[in-house]
């Protein structure tokens, strides 16, 4: 059981020096992002100790994975197994429980300890039987396969919109919409497979710009009804919702043009610093864009000439 | 038309492909047969660009890749891409445009379910039917009747004839020799990284022969006579 445990250290080490970093750098900057992320979902929503569960158990979840767990129990005898289990969805929900503890949230964290050590005695396919139908088929495949995986925050997102109207607070409604473009973000994370790209008869920019405006209509298409219920209940903020929509369409071009600056590897630390340079300061986007897509362009050359 | 000349291939210290010299006419079928790790989805990697080389790789059409269908050994599938999505994002790749996809599903893929649910054989076919509907000139097949039904495995050969009465160029490897017999008009013995061996349709069974000499050899005996 040691082993196995000491196996997973090593593998996530091994991500970790793949993006790049050292893995105690990676420890200290995934803590102190999982904290800043935290104190402002707790500083923008009232609803935070609602939500906060919910993406502890986001992350949980998979460990309940019916192929992960049979392999598991071949493993281990039984007994092992269930440690293992049970020990696995407790180190998960630890940070969680520990940010609800001093945020003196004890009934939701006791709950989510509850919870956790529930769905360690449990196995379930995590991934939906039956097919998402999304209006995203005519160009895939981020948007579509991406909705799929994402739909519970999209859907968390217009709920927020809507109570922010109900409550006449614009800030949620503002921490609404980030959501939904943060959720868009994630689609173009991870690197695509060669082959995918290689399929393309585009020239590199050409397939770069394609990608580009697939990212911004479908963006649209999701954030639009958010955004127009939000300027028609505080319409005297429009232009900041305005602004935010252009940050997030410019956001976008980052992360898809940071996707490819890297190919065919996954994002480094690099890649990483610059899209946190964008959000800190997001005139800095101005030069990064420029810089990304140019380096994309190089690194597509190969394999698009 | 492909020609390869000097094609040489090694990752860093391990030659791959050593001098390779070939040429793949129009409307004919080829196979390229080999022990594991002898070199045939590299130099397929090559062909398609995937891959850096030494040497010369030219077309009739170009450039190459673009009229190009790729049938890797294990098609990749993202997570959640329904069958039907996988055909449509490689039709807009090459900017195709199928009105009727269901009318195109040869195969009959259950095309709304996600493809990573699919099975090995019913992964290949939905790969095959993408690059079908492309339209392109040349194909590379690595593997094409690898965990596919019996079934399929018939209008698989009958797709490679179709093709090559169209004109097109196929380059198949196959580790089962009798279908590349049925459907090749050349095959080639690809053996530390050259063509140690080449026959048209009258000398297939002299590189069979050669296959089971140097792969079988007295390897049972020593297996399970010691």
């Amino acid at each position: 059981m040691k082993d196995y445990f000491s196996l997973q250290l090593r593998l996530t080490n091994r991500k970790l020096q793949d993006a790049g970093m050292p893995p105690l750098v990676g420890y200290l900057l995934l803590t102190i992002a999982f904290i800043g992320l935290s104190l402002f979902l707790f500083y923008k929503s009232n609803y935070a100790p609602y939500i906060y569960p919910f993406i502890a158990l986001s992350f949980i979840t998979p460990l309940s994975e019916v192929r992960r767990n049979e392999f598991l129990k071949t493993c281990f005898g039984d007994k092992k197994y269930r440690t293992i289990r049970l020990l696995e969805n407790l180190a998960v929900s630890l940070p969680f429980t520990l940010f609800l503890l001093f945020k003196v949230e004890f009934i939701v964290a006791g709950a989510l300890v509850l919870v956790s050590l529930a769905l360690a005695i449990s196995n379930f396919n995590t991934q939906l039987q039956f097919t998402i139908h999304t209006p995203f088929g005519k160009k895939p495949y981020e948007f579509a396969t991406g909705f799929r995986g994402t739909y519970l925050a999209l859907f968390i997102a217009y709920a927020l919109a809507i109570i922010a109207v109900s409550v006449s607070n614009f800030n949620l409604g503002v921490f609404a919409l980030l959501m939904v473009f943060a959720v868009t973000l994630s689609y173009y994370a991870q690197p695509e497979h060669e082959y995918y790209v290689w399929s393309h008869s585009y020239t590199p920019t050409l397939f770069l710009l394609n990608k580009i405006k697939t990212a911004i209509l479908y963006s649209t298409f999701l954030a639009a009804p958010l955004a127009l219920l939000l300027c028609a209940f505080f319409f005297n903020q429009t232009y900041i919702l305005l602004v935010i929509v252009s940050a997030g369409y410019v956001y976008l071009g980052c992360i898809i043009t940071a996707r490819y600056s890297s190919f065919p590897h996954e994002m480094g630390l690099a890649q990483g610093i610059l899209l946190a340079l964008c959000i800190v300061a997001p005139p800095a986007a101005i030069l990064i864009l420029p810089y990304f897509f140019n380096r994309s362009v190089e690194r597509l050359q190969p394999i698009l000439k | 038309m492909i020609e390869i000349q000097n094609l040489s291939k090694s990752y860093g210290s391990k030659q791959v492909l050593n001098d390779i010299n070939i040429r793949f006419e129009q409307g004919k079928v080829y196979g390229i047969v080999g022990e594991n790790g002898a070199g045939k989805t590299t130099l397929f990697r090559c062909i398609a660009g995937l891959e850096n080389y030494a040497g010369n790789i030219t077309s009739s059409t170009q450039p190459l890749k673009n009229h190009l269908g790729l049938l890797l050994t294990d098609p990749f599938f993202f997570s959640k891409i329904t069958g039907k999505e996988y055909l449509q994002l490689l039709c807009n790749a090459r900017n195709i445009t199928i009105t009727d996809m269901h009318s195109r599903n040869i195969f009959d893929l259950p095309l709304e379910q996600y493809a990573d649910t699919y099975s090995t054989g019913m992964k290949k076919k939905l790969a095959l039917t993408a690059i079908l509907l492309q339209q392109n000139q040349y194909f590379i097949l690595d593997e094409p009747y690898n965990g596919v039904d019996i079934q399929s495995n018939i209008v698989i050969t009958e797709i490679i004839h179709k093709l090559k009465s169209l004109g097109k160029t196929v380059i198949i490897s196959s580790h089962i020799f009798s279908t590349l017999s049925d459907t090749c008009d050349e095959i080639h013995l690809l053996k530390n990284g050259q063509f140690s061996m080449s026959a048209g349709k009258d000398g297939f069974s002299l590189i069979e022969n050669e296959m089971k000499t140097s792969g079988v050899g007295n390897k049972l005996e020593r297996l399970l006579l010691q």
